[in-house]
């Protein structure tokens, strides 16, 4: 199934989430997280929609992933957060 | 101890199109990462009129693109981040810097509100009050008059960003998608109230050439140096034909997302 939210981060930018997932299991099969926001280094978006693809849609699971992708990295984002990044995807569901 | 003012360069680079552009920042950033030119600022201005989107932002959610070819105007994927800017009546400043440039801040965050500090200083000498807004706007009255992004790549700074010279909401919101057409004419009448130009806290207008003397002045004050005006290096031409040529003018790069 397809989906996609808007979800403004609070403080932060627009995100734009376009999510391919399979019903079923609940698992990403494939995600484009895009925005007007800003990560350095740049590459960090491609590793991390890279990361999520077969991980289960369930709050505590995809924000400890991103927030440990985020701190084994490195990554700097601005505008744009760990926690807004779950709930964007989590409104692809609604 | 007496210290001699640094020598940073200036580039002035008029009437350049959308692709050409994009595609000597990053030779400059290029060149500047392999310390093959000092610290670089750049002033210019987009033939024909373009929109840029940010490296993560869709095209074709972003911009109309069947609207942009009725108007002849061109698109392209910037390597920065942030939003979609109609680039028409501005002047665009870049400025690259190596990271470890003890006038640059460590922290991104505090490295833009440096940078734009420059450009605060450049509207002042042209009589504008302005200050910076966080996250990556200048405003002035309130208003919003500039918009900046910012990329680090091999411990290279390039930052660049608008300075509107004047502006038309109508036509901008014509060439960008809206996420609800129901509330465009809402959204444009919010716009205007919340964008500015020099043109409008002025009340005349201003030739490019008057703003970039402005904006020279500021860098060279904000940053302490003197910008010293020269040409792009054969290498950097290189590159940007190249560059050009392998990615702005690009399918494949500018429908990336």
């Amino acid at each position: 199934m397809q989906s996609k939210s808007i979800y403004k981060i609070p403080g932060g930018k627009l995100l734009k989430i376009y999510l391919e997932f399979d019903e079923n299991k609940n698992l990403i099969k494939n995600i484009s997280i895009m925005g007007d926001f800003f990560a350095y280094p740049e590459e960090a978006i491609e590793i991390i929609e890279k990361e999520l693809k077969n991980t289960i849609l369930e709050k505590k699971i995809l924000f400890e992933k991103i927030f440990s992708i985020i701190n084994k990295e490195n990554f700097e984002f601005i505008g744009l957060t760990a926690e807004g990044l779950t709930e964007g995807i989590l409104r692809c569901l609604n | 101890m007496f210290k001699l003012k640094e020598k940073w360069r200036l580039l002035i680079t008029e009437n350049n199109n959308a692709f050409r552009n994009m595609a000597i920042d990053k030779a400059v950033l290029k060149s500047n990462s392999e310390k093959k030119v000092p610290p670089t600022v750049r002033f210019y201005t987009w033939t024909p009129p373009a929109i840029s989107i940010g490296y993560f932002q869709s095209l074709e959610e972003e911009v109309d693109l069947s609207v942009c070819r009725d108007f002849g105007v061109d698109y392209v994927r910037r390597i920065t981040g942030g939003g979609a800017v109609f680039h028409d009546k501005e002047l665009t400043y870049s400025i690259v810097i190596p990271e470890s440039h003890n006038q640059i801040p460590k922290k991104i965050i505090d490295s833009y509100e440096r940078i734009c500090g420059a450009v605060i200083k450049g509207l002042k000498h042209l009589g504008i009050d302005s200050k910076y807004a966080p996250i990556n706007d200048i405003i002035s009255n309130g208003k919003k008059i500039s918009g900046n992004a910012q990329t680090r790549k091999e411990k290279t700074v390039l930052q660049h960003g608008t300075v509107l010279m004047d502006v038309d909401v109508e036509k901008m919101f014509s060439l960008l998608k809206v996420p609800n057409e129901k509330i465009k004419d809402k959204l444009i009448k919010d716009v205007k109230q919340r964008v500015t130009s020099v043109k409008d806290s002025l009340k005349k207008d201003i030739a490019f050439s008057k703003a970039a003397e402005s904006m020279k002045h500021g860098f060279e004050k904000e940053f302490n140096v003197d910008l010293i005006k020269d040409n792009l290096t054969d290498y950097e031409l290189e590159l940007t034909d190249k560059f050009e040529r392998q990615f702005f003018s690009t399918k494949e790069w500018n429908h990336k997302r």
